[in-house]
């Protein structure tokens, strides 16, 4: 091993020493979810795609919302018919636009499964801000269809996610829906 | 009080709230498109003027959230390679994400957003790229203290504060973090080196108070004092997969001296990135893929963000002169 690979070798110890042993548990905003949280804390599941995203006003229109409409491919938990309609806050009406930080926001033609959230006779809400969002793409070389990003999966034991990991790739559409369909059935996964 | 009701509003210009892709630098900045052309989300003048709900909650007082979010500001003022400043005006009735022309900041009850702590909403003017109002929440759904110690089970209000006024100024949200599952469910943070980091810490936890490398160079470089650009440098490349450019790759350069880490994006379908606000000297750049996180919390357009692909580090240090810049850092990586 020449001295320039040895030096390499040291500095990248180092890196990866820092980033493991910086302080635990900072940060904010987003209490985080697994999939097994997003499964149990949803009303429905439902992959489908998006047909019409409207900006309203809300909360005696002094706030801007927008009311998203997806046709339903299946449902992986629950049944809201055909089509439902959901709120994401934010939206553009006029010439004013309202953002929230970290919100999703869908366009016409936006496939995807989406975790979603309901409270009594309301329209429902999208689980974990963007967190119940995933969405599904095709493969250029293969068409498959996958789901990005990949779930976190509680196992056996406390895992780290690390960043990198050959198994953490986009799912295929089947696996995830049937991942999701064992947790809402009860499975320990 | 000021109110303005919607009758007013008229229809112009399309805007998109994007992260912005026209300048990248190390770390994510909030953006909106006017006429073609990315702004950046920051503001035009200075200070930013803004009021608190006069309402507290269970083990809160509104004085005492005045005091937690005044202290959060005066840690973002503190950073000497950036000038931001704010202006507490009064208490207020009004509520946050009221779309009222005030930079309202205070609790709020949204039980549609679970799991969310706090978060900031901009209302801006399409027609003069202009910020109107900045409001930040904090979930009244959760437990709460302001503790200097910080409390058991309650989340630290200045910490989230911190946070959430780094969206304020205009950052959008560091990668630089790490999470683990637990076999009972949940995930938990295990390691952090930035504010602007989007998932919570747990209940009890205090060292959110504190900015870190990622989070000052990010305040500095939208808001910069005159020596800024002269004491700090940049590294900036390419991370290409199978000789084609890789968008939204996660960089990390670390000083080895200091240990300090600021982190980027590549922004461009070219995956081009600079990484900027370093020290000078050597500095270790690592390529990673965000396929850990909540894509949409970083980016827009998250289904374009390439993560299959493997850690891959620069095969050199990259040395990072005073004022200067280091370029033609070429990161090839390889699919998982």
């Amino acid at each position: 091993m020449s001295a320039a690979t040895r030096r390499m070798t040291r500095i990248l110890a180092v890196l990866a020493a820092a980033v493991a042993a910086v302080p635990a548990a900072r940060a904010t905003v987003l209490v985080p979810a697994d999939l097994g949280d997003l499964v149990r804390g949803s009303q429905a599941i439902v992959h489908g795609r998006v047909v019409d995203v409207t900006a309203v006003w809300a909360d005696g229109r002094r706030r801007i919302d927008s009311l998203v409409t997806l046709e339903v491919d299946q449902y992986l938990k629950g049944d809201f018919g055909e089509r439902v309609t959901f709120r994401v806050p934010g939206g553009q009406i006029g010439r004013y636009r309202s953002v929230m930080v970290g919100a999703p926001s869908f366009a016409e033609g936006d496939e995807v499964v989406l975790f979603l959230g309901a409270r009594g006779p309301s329209i429902p809400y999208v689980l974990g801000l963007s967190q119940g969002v995933f969405r599904v793409v095709e493969d250029p070389q293969t068409n498959a269809r996958l789901v990005v990003p990949p779930p976190v999966v509680a196992g056996a034991e406390v895992q780290p996610v690390r960043r990198g990991d050959s198994a953490r790739r986009p799912m295929p559409l089947d696996r995830f829906a049937d991942e999701v369909r064992a947790l809402a059935a009860g499975g320990t996964r | 009080m000021i109110r303005r009701g919607p009758s007013g509003l008229v229809a112009v210009a399309l805007m998109l709230a994007v992260t912005l892709g026209a300048r990248p630098q190390g770390y994510l900045k909030l953006g909106y498109r006017v006429d073609g052309k990315n702004v950046a989300m920051k503001w035009g003048r200075l200070p930013v003027r803004y009021f608190i709900t006069d309402r507290g909650v269970p083990g809160v007082t509104s004085n005492q959230l005045q005091t937690a979010v005044g202290r959060a500001f005066d840690t973002w003022h503190g950073v000497s390679t950036a000038e931001v400043s704010s202006s507490f005006v009064g208490f207020t009735l009004a509520n946050p994400f009221e779309d009222d022309n005030m930079s309202v900041i205070g609790f709020r009850d949204r039980p549609e957003l679970d799991r969310v702590l706090g978060a900031t909403t901009f209302l801006v003017d399409s027609v003069t790229a202009e910020i109107l109002e900045a409001d930040i929440f904090f979930n009244s759904a959760f437990p709460w203290s302001v503790a200097s110690g910080g409390e058991t089970n309650r989340y630290d209000l200045e910490s989230v504060a911190l946070h959430e006024i780094g969206h304020l100024y205009g950052l959008g949200h560091s990668a630089i973090g790490e999470t683990e599952v637990r076999p009972t469910g949940g995930r938990r943070v295990v390691a952090s080196e930035a504010v602007m980091f989007p998932i919570a810490f747990l209940p009890g936890n205090i060292e959110g108070r504190t900015l870190k490398s990622d989070d000052t160079a990010g305040i500095s470089d939208l808001y910069p004092t005159t020596t800024f650009t002269r004491r700090t440098g940049s590294i900036s490349g390419r991370v290409t997969k199978n000789g084609k450019g890789v968008y939204g790759a996660h960089l990390v350069a670390m000083n080895p001296a200091t240990g300090a880490l600021v982190g980027g994006f590549s922004l461009s379908e070219d995956g081009t990135f600079v990484i900027g606000g370093l020290d000078p000297g050597p500095h270790v750049v690592r390529a990673e893929p965000l396929d850990d996180a909540d894509i949409e919390s970083f980016f827009q357009d998250a289904k374009k963000v390439d993560i299959d692909f493997k850690v891959t580090f620069f095969d050199r240090l990259s040395i990072v002169p005073r004022g200067g810049a280091t370029s033609q850092v070429e990161v090839p990586v390889k699919p998982k």
